[in-house]
């Protein structure tokens, strides 16, 4: 067979360097190919992750035993030998950026999957890559290179199931002080932004820009460099698909917190709507996280993994001092709760009369607040008393006019009464606060969340003292509550208007662990009508207008562009085929009961409408049992297609 | 009435001598059951503020002097029982150990837990901490008598200080006497402390009333002054919503059959798809039901129905209703203001649910001038009066309300509502089993047998004297049936029971009738097993449905079942009734549940079935169909008898999945339909 020259681009050489001609013939198998080269370069280094790309063809040549000739490679081919692991920058859901070695030579779906693997990211199905927004303005540029990069390209993961040290990071993290900096990076969720990143950040306000973000997802079933992703690039790492499987605080501290950032991200930045009431709560408990995390230095030590001795042992002793303990707790229980006695001054807003705040000697017991003219007559019959459990507390607090009023309103079988009781300072005011909070609830001041709770709210006192316009990250007990909401708030309220309401929200979540608290947060999250939907503007066959396509886990919504209402919804149960024209990038699908529709995709390709589909559908194939194996060819099945040209 | 006080007293009086008694020597501590009871009469009567003892009608009367002298036997029974054991405890050899005192007190251990959560592990001292290991294994038991004497002293020393403790807690507990209005008419009233949840209460209704026990039973409050009614949730404590009740209420607390308490598990579609056309939710499949349930309540998240809808308003102290459109969502009923869209962000907050509770309206258009008597309202659960604190709703017809009643109901109590219902299909689908049991005849007598067996398996003479459950239910009130020891040793034992090396479960231990023990009530232990031992010992108990028992006897928790029952399980299916097989759901007391598919019997449950079935792999048969394996027959088909009976319900299912996908052209299912599509696709470029 007639041998000749096959032109090698090495990048090991230099970039200027001519490329290598190697002399093959037609039947040499890419592995033979490959030795040549590198004989030739007479470089000595590990080739192991190399490969040939096929620039012409966009395609990359991984079988070492096929021969030239069944890849159809003649002389014209121009071939480059390049390393299929190339560094790559990733931005994750909480705004930072890893530069770390991806593969370029898979599928996508697979180079997801090796980053979720050294990230410790379980699930990674449910994970993709996304290409950030085109930068319009040439000055942001600068910006953009400003920011920190934590860099990973060093880090290595055996294969295998990660080992994990006791506090849950993974092995490799622990190489240097640096990495483990950044895995508590990856696993703490980050201080709240300044409202200034916020307002900056680009928000879709519009159904046509929640439309665009989704046409910007890469194809899983191509690689990276098939699609264009080249060298040093910087792509997104977002969750995907919105059924999250099997979320295990033990296991999951890094996906647990990206998750949270980027439900933050998407409550901050209105991606998902939600009312007042609930940006409220949202606001409490980002605070309550930032708060938690910031005390806690291991994030996940309300369940700590057991294959440490070291807390096993201290686990034992523990219960052993529990097993003791008992007694002395049960007599604690029994003890009559501690007091809390001043002189408050009281206001009942009745009958249209301007009384105005009177002083009176004020007691608290169990749950119960009684009221005398004065001290010495605290020992005769109360003038009145007052049984808060389940009685509303607000704040009514001024720091800056030291006004330190607690509104009550107390259910009777009358109707609620409406109290206020005026403190002096701020001390007074929180302990009294945390008093009718706790009796709200049906605890007395016995409980040990009282001294929490006085400390919560002189936290959030503090909030009001510091400059609204000051741009602070949070610390300690100061943050700006602008911080916490979304821009639309920014305009609708001043800082220290927002603080009351945001208390308000607090004192519900105030005592949440911090896995909890991350948990609730998602929950609500995930309980708004408008989580989880993936919107394309498409146009349905024999319709002239665009229309939107909301895909989520279960269904298929059409919604009207214009306004936003739902139209229809069809769910996937009752779907029984679907089809995708590749040629004029149409969709057709049909249902149960002769229902079939058909749209072509106007902002992203028709492939990413099928992959969101199709993935859906495998993500519902899922069950607990076979959760540690991913049944990629299942995956590849449902969301590919026109590769297999 | 000036008797009973007296009577009251007395017994009183005989109770602190009971319980002073007990301090002085301080036996290990008694269970705290016996302890709480001990309170309910100290309590009880101090602190009635429901109805005052005058109140009570004579026969009420009586039934809390029955329940009383009962709690009286219990007690001293226990103290002899503890007395035995202790003894036993201090014996330096105690070659057989499980005498029968110490013995019959065992079991109550292990009893405690499975229908009583609540009630947590009965807190046993030291000597009696170990308890199940003497019925398997005896020679463990002397481990006590090894303890040096200082030890045991200074242990008993802390135990009295426990018991003193557990005592002036326990003395804080309020009860309160309930009288409670039956469907029919009449009343029962029943002593409730703040610890008991509606649940254990409707547990103890279904004891005393022999309902049927379905899910819809439920306890309700009515306030004639507002008419309004509602539904209590299962896991709510009783006690405090009817302290929030006035002194001079005319409240009442109904014990009826609701049948919206747990509509939305049932139909779910009619809740979640409310919007699509009433022929599809009307034709829902139970597969697609279940899915629903599931997407709905089983993720990370509940995800409460979307409504939205124009209802009335009754304005603040005005007259009128205005209409309004409200929108629900989980964090609160909201409204669409006037010139408004109704995108989230301007919307405004009607209420939350933090501190209200949902009621029923009734005949509002008499009394507010309602436009419908379809209303509904929310109101602080202590608000008994008029006032402007009160949010009146009303609706176009009754299914509007129903959804929106419920509705309201998961955002407020989100997963503890299907928690309820999950605990309540359990509890019928075992009461059912029971009732099938005795009306079935056939297979009644048999059913101590087994039980029996197993434990004979673990005893070391086999002889099984004394069976170790404890009657849980008011079983031991009957004379204890003799004949079905008998067949015991007669039959030869199934071979795969005696291989089971963990005593069986508790379950199976309560349903043996005891053979000698004395008979004691356990009142705070809610069961639902009505006490009907008296057919049961009447009955011979006929071989073959026997080992058809033992299979249905054998612990759900150890699957798989006895093999040899298979060889039974035609029979058993052929007969008339389905009694054996409905009897074998005692589905496990909670973590085995999704495991062992309860299969109650599906003509008086059918819902039972559905719901509890572990779902079988859900869409992918549907979808994706083809490439993921196609739904496995449920496991219940692998335990051998139960599979006959079952597979009526649980067969159908899956084909009835696949069908749908597989009945596109070419037989192909969705998969292969799309990779022939591609490969001609490819065919043609």
């Amino acid at each position: 067979m007639a041998a000749w020259d096959l032109s090698v681009t090495v990048e090991e050489l230099g970039p200027e360097a001519p490329p290598l001609k190697v002399s093959v013939t037609s039947d040499l198998h890419i592995g033979g190919v490959i030795l040549k080269i590198v004989e030739k370069t007479q470089i000595k280094k590990d080739w192991s992750d190399h490969a040939l790309w096929w620039e012409q063809k966009q395609q990359w040549l991984l079988r070492p035993s096929w021969t030239l000739e069944k890849y159809e490679i003649h002389a014209d081919a121009r071939l480059s030998l390049t390393p299929q692991h190339k560094p790559l920058r990733l931005g994750l859901p909480n705004g930072t950026t890893l530069r770390l070695q991806a593969c370029f030579s898979r599928p996508v779906f697979q180079t997801v999957m090796g980053v979720c693997h050294l990230l410790n990211l379980r699930h990674p199905e449910e994970l993709s890559l996304l290409r950030p927004m085109e930068v319009k303005k040439k000055k942001k540029d600068k910006e953009a290179e400003e920011e920190v990069v934590y860099d990973l390209t060093g880090l290595r993961t055996s294969s295998g199931p990660a080992h994990t040290l006791s506090n849950g990071m993974p092995m490799h993290f622990a190489d240097s002080l640096q990495t483990e900096a950044v895995y508590k990076m990856l696993s703490v969720s980050l201080p709240a932004p300044a409202p200034e990143t916020i307002t900056k950040m680009p928000r879709p306000t519009s159904l046509m820009d929640k439309a665009q973000v989704h046409s910007r997802w890469l194809d899983s079933s191509r690689s990276l460099l098939q699609q264009g992703v080249q060298e040093h690039d910087r792509l997104l790492l977002r969750f995907k698909y919105y059924c999250f499987h099997d979320l295990d605080p033990k296991y999951d501290a890094v996906r647990l917190t990206q998750l949270y950032e980027q439900a933050r991200w998407a409550i901050l930045l209105e991606d998902v709507d939600c009312t007042e009431e609930e940006m409220m709560l949202f606001a409490a408990l980002q605070y309550h996280i930032g708060k938690v995390s910031l005390s806690e230095p291991q994030p996940m030590t309300s369940c700590p993994a057991m294959d440490d001795l070291d807390s096993a042992l201290q686990c034992l002793e523990v219960k052993m001092e529990a097993e003791e303990s008992i007694t002395a707790d049960m007599l604690e229980t029994m003890t009559v709760a501690p007091e809390l006695q001043d002189y408050l001054k009281i206001f009942r807003p009745k009958r249209l009369t301007l009384k105005g705040y009177k002083q009176f000697w004020f007691a608290f017991n169990n749950t119960s607040i009684s009221y005398y003219k004065s001290k010495e007559e605290s020992l005769k019959e109360p003038i009145q008393q007052m049984n808060l459990k389940g009685c509303e507390v607000a704040p009514d607090v001024s720091v800056a006019g030291q006004k330190f009023c607690i509104r009550l309103l107390i259910p009777g079988a009358e109707g609620m009464n409406e109290v206020y009781l005026r403190c002096e300072n701020e001390l007074q005011y929180s302990r009294w606060m945390a008093a009718c909070r706790l009796a709200s609830k049906g605890k007395t001041l016995a409980d040990s969340s009282f001294s929490s709770e006085v400390q919560n709210i002189q936290s959030f006192l503090a909030m009001q003292r510091t400059n609204p316009g000051a741009n602070i990250a949070q610390t300690d007990d100061s943050i700006n509550t602008y911080s916490l909401v979304s821009p639309r708030y920014h305009k609708k309220y001043k800082a220290k208007q927002l603080t009351p309401r945001i208390l308000e929200a607090y004192q519900n979540v105030a005592q949440l662990p911090l896995t909890d608290a991350l948990l609730r947060f998602l929950q609500i999250w995930q309980g708004l009508p408008d989580f989880g939907v993936s919107y394309f503007v498409v146009r349905f066959k024999g319709c002239r207008k665009d229309e939107v396509l909301g895909v989520t886990n279960n269904r298929l919504i059409r919604i009207d562009l214009s306004i936003g209402d739902v139209v229809k919804t069809w769910r996937y149960n009752t779907m029984r085929q679907w089809n995708v024209n590749w040629d004029i990038q149409q969709m057709a699908i049909e249902f149960n009961g002769n229902v079939n529709i058909a749209f072509s995709c106007v902002t992203a390709t028709c492939k990413i409408v099928h992959e969101y589909i199709g993935g859906y559908i495998f993500m519902a194939t899922r069950t607990k049992e076979q959760a540690e194996v991913l049944n990629q060819e299942l995956f590849f099945k449902l969301t590919g297609g026109h590769e297999a040209i | 009435m000036d008797d009973i006080d007296a009577m009251f007293s007395d017994l009183l009086g005989e109770m602190d001598l009971l319980t002073q008694s007990l301090g002085v020597e301080t036996l290990p501590p008694e269970p705290p059951s016996s302890s709480s009871k001990e309170n309910n009469f100290s309590m009880g009567f101090a602190d009635m503020n429901v109805e005052s003892l005058n109140e009570l009608e004579e026969n009420d009367l009586d039934a809390l002097m029955a329940d009383l002298m009962a709690d009286l036997n219990d007690t001293e029974e226990k103290l002899a029982a503890e007395l035995g054991g202790q003894k036993e405890a201090e014996a330096p050899h105690p070659d057989l150990p499980p005498a029968s005192h110490g013995l019959s007190f065992y079991p109550e251990s292990s009893l405690s837990t499975p229908t009583s959560p609540e009630r947590g592990p009965n807190t046993f001292s030291a000597p009696l901490a170990d308890s199940p290991a003497p019925i398997l294994s005896p020679p463990t038991l002397p481990q006590h008598a090894k303890l040096s004497m200082e030890e045991i002293e200074a242990q008993m020393k802390a135990d009295k200080i426990k018991l003193a403790l557990e005592k002036l807690k326990e003395a804080k507990v309020k009860k309160l006497v309930v009288k409670v209005v039956m469907h029919d008419g009449s009343s029962k009233t029943l002593m409730v402390d703040e610890r008991q949840t509606v649940r254990d209460v409707l547990d103890n209704l279904f004891e005393k009333t022999h309902c049927d026990c379905n899910v819809d039973w439920s306890l309700s409050e009515t306030n004639p002054e507002l008419q309004l009614e509602r539904g209590f949730e299962d896991h709510e404590n009783l006690v405090d919503p009817l302290s929030a009740w006035t002194r001079d209420s005319e409240n009442k607390v109904l014990f009826q059959e609701r049948p919206d308490k747990y509509e939305v598990f049932k139909n779910p579609q009619n809740f979640y798809l409310w919007k699509k056309d009433k022929k599809t939710i009307k034709d829902m499949k139970d597969r697609d039901k279940e899915l629903l349930v599931e997407e709905n309540f089983c993720g990370t998240s509940i995800i409460v129905p979307d409504l939205e809808g124009v209802l009335y308003l009754r304005e603040d102290g005005k007259k009128s209703w205005k209409q309004r459109l409200f929108l629900l969502r989980a964090s609160g009923i909201y409204y669409v203001p006037k010139g408004k869209s109704k995108t989230s962000r301007d919307l405004v907050c009607f209420v939350q649910f933090d501190n209200v509770n949902v009621y029923y309206g009734k005949e509002f258009k008499n009394k507010y001038k309602a436009p419908t008597d379809f209303c509904f309202v929310l109101k602080h659960p202590q608000i008994q009066k008029e006032s402007q604190y009160i949010k009146y709703l009303c609706c176009d017809d009754a299914w509007t309300m129903n959804l929106w009643v419920t509705g309201i109901r998961i955002a407020k109590y989100g997963k503890s509502l299907y928690e309820n219902y999950k605990t309540s299909m359990k509890k019928a689908a075992i009461t059912t089993a029971w009732t099938n049991r005795t009306a079935g005849t056939t297979s009644i007598p048999s059913t101590p047998s087994p039980t029996t067996k197993a434990k004979a398996s673990g005893q070391a003479n086999g002889h099984a004297p004394q069976p170790p459950a404890e009657p849980v239910a008011k079983v031991g009130n009957a004379p204890p049936p003799p004949p079905p020891m008998l067949p015991t040793q007669i039959l030869p034992p199934p071979p795969p029971d005696p291989v089971l090396p963990p005593p069986p479960p508790p379950q199976a231990t309560k349903k043996s009738p005891p053979a000698t023990s004395v008979p004691r009530q356990l009142p705070s232990l809610p069961t639902s097993f009505p006490p009907l031992p008296t057919s049961m010992a009447n009955l011979p108990p006929p071989p073959p449905s026997l080992s058809q028992d033992d299979s249905s006897e054998s612990p759900p928790d150890f699957l798989p079942p006895p093999p040899p029952t298979l060889g039974f399980g035609p029979g058993a299916g052929s007969l008339p009734p389905p009694p054996p097989v409905s009897f074998l759901p005692p589905p496990p007391p909670d973590p085995g549940f999704p495991l062992p598919p309860p299969p109650p019997d599906p003509a008086f449950c059918p819902v039972t079935n559905r719901d509890s079935l572990p779902a079988p792999p859900p869409r992918q048969s549907n979808i994706g169909a083809g490439a993921p394996p196609p739904p496995p027959p449920p496991p219940s088909a692998s335990a051998g008898l139960q599979s006959t009976p079952s597979v009526r319900r649980t067969g159908p299912p899956p084909p009835k999945r696949t069908t749908p996908p597989l009945a596109a052209p070419g037989g192909g299912d969705f998969m292969s339909e799309l990779a022939k599509a591609m490969a001609k696709k490819r065919g043609n470029q």
